[in-house]
């Protein structure tokens, strides 16, 4: 059981068994909210707005923040990495920066609303997305993808790395090749892939990706990543001040990062996940072996209980450690509340912002009850899982 | 008497990111440099620069080359 620790913090006021971690992740490690802390007392100045001492700190924890996320991600010029709010603000620059009416984009049947929401928009506007249905355990083939490539001149494909709902890892890679074959960019929902698997962006040759800060990574909620390939034009969402040299011109700064990072950026969220990163670089063979073999064990435990379906690739297939699962016996929503409050299990049902991933598993109708395991996690919270299942729905 | 004038190389950059990563270039190179504010001779009056002993400027020059961050601006400057 995992103990909410810091003292006064606002959270569960008892501790509980936190199997959500794919939709955020928790407890946070003590070297991410000192991170943070510091951000906020001893650098707590503007970053790059002034050369005094504070500010300067100030800058540098930004800097190296984002040295250590490039270094992570295998991004050979932090330049081409930018702090953004999130993963869903990320996502809506790299589509709404890129597509103009007339594109054309295939896109996967397991995307999140971060990535259907604005390509609605800009379907309005004139954009067509075409989509390619994924498997039931949520995984998108390539060719699939090939075939709805070749079908008409496209723009972009746009893929995530890893489902939210299932846990599927897809071929980026081979994705990134054929999309490039046609002449199309691909972009990247990587939300759910970063710190809970390798993520190389020079050897997936992506032209864009999309991180969460908070999820894997493990920094504070409120900061995320864009990874822009050199070279790449994206426009702009925001202007305004940038802090560094050009202040007197009308027009935004064109160089990265300050293109993408207009107004004060969010330095503690920034520092904490740079923490995040830091620590994803000197453990992450170790940590991702444990959360790997903790989720084997509640794939499988939760897999023998009658009358429950779980979603997602089989035990012995990669994937990204969280799954989703329907009950015979349960809605979604009652499981979810009775593991809550009888047990102190913190999961969530429901679609997961994901309806087309759902309609893609069949879950649509039902929604699901989904269970991530991440930094933290033990196996006797699994075991508690799998016994308190077992428990309301055997 | 006049005193003795003391004067440093400026350098300006396209972003704070790029001073910032100049410096830890320098610091590789074991080139002493000082963030300073941008001096308004490098054209901006917002900013950062690096702050170098002109003894140490070819030096310089020639290790932001390397490191890829060649500056957009430089200027020799009196000291107050």
């Amino acid at each position: 059981m995992t103990e909410a620790s810091v003292a006064g913090a606002p959270g569960p006021a008892r501790s509980c068994v936190y199997l959500d971690h794919s939709a955020t992740s928790w407890p946070k490690p003590p070297e991410v909210v000192d991170a943070v802390v510091n951000a906020m007392t001893a650098c707590g100045a503007n970053p790059g707005r002034g050369a005094y001492s504070m500010a300067l700190a100030a800058a540098r924890l930004v800097f190296e923040s984002r040295r250590a996320c490039a270094d992570l991600l295998g991004v050979p010029d932090a330049r081409d990495l930018a702090f953004v709010s999130g993963c869903t603000e990320a996502c809506n620059l790299m589509l709404k920066g890129l597509l103009v009416p007339g594109d054309r984009v295939v896109v996967s049947s397991m995307e999140h609303n971060a990535v259907s929401r604005p390509l609605h928009v800009l379907s309005l506007g004139g954009v067509r997305v075409d989509i390619v249905q994924a498997d039931a355990t949520g995984t998108v083939h390539a060719g699939d993808v090939e075939r709805a490539v070749r079908a008409h001149a496209t723009r972009a494909v746009i893929c995530q790395h890893a489902s939210n709902v299932t846990g599927a890892i897809q071929p980026i890679g081979d994705i990134a090749d054929i999309a490039h074959e046609n002449g199309a960019l691909m972009l990247v929902d990587g939300a759910q892939a970063a710190g809970h698997m390798n993520v190389d962006l020079a050897a997936l040759d992506v032209d864009a990706y999309a991180a969460s800060g908070h999820k894997g990574l493990l920094g504070p909620q409120g900061v995320g990543l864009l990874y822009l390939r050199p070279g790449l034009d994206v426009a702009e969402l925001l202007q305004g001040g940038t802090g560094g040299g050009s202040s007197e011109e009308e027009s935004q700064p064109q160089g990265r990062p300050e293109r993408y990072e207009a107004g004060t950026p969010n330095t503690p969220g920034i520092a904490g996940l740079g923490a995040g990163a830091r620590l994803w670089l000197a453990h992450r063979e170790e940590w991702r072996a444990q959360e790997q073999r903790i989720f084997r064990e509640l794939k499988e435990g939760v897999g023998t209980i009658p009358g429950v379906t779980v979603f997602g690739p089989a035990s012995d297939e990669p994937c990204v450690p969280t799954l989703s699962l329907v009950s015979d016996h349960m809605d979604g929503d009652r499981i979810a509340f009775l593991l809550d409050r009888r047990y102190g299990i913190a999961v969530r049902s429901g679609l997961h912002c994901a309806p087309w991933a759902h309609r893609t598993i069949g879950t649509l109708e039902t929604g699901a009850v989904r269970l991530g395991v991440g930094y933290g996690s033990t196996s006797d919270d699994v075991e508690a899982a799998i016994v308190a299942l077992t428990e309301l729905l055997a | 008497m006049t005193p003795a004038t003391s004067r440093f190389i400026a350098y300006g950059f396209a972003s704070v990111h790029d001073a910032l990563a100049a410096e830890s270039a320098l610091a590789s190179a074991g080139i002493a440099a000082v963030v300073i504010p941008s001096p308004r001779v490098l054209g901006e009056l917002c900013g950062i620069a690096l702050r170098v002993d002109p003894a140490s400027a070819r030096a310089a020059e020639t290790a932001l080359e390397v490191a890829g961050l060649p500056p957009r601006a430089s200027a020799e400057i009196d000291d107050v």
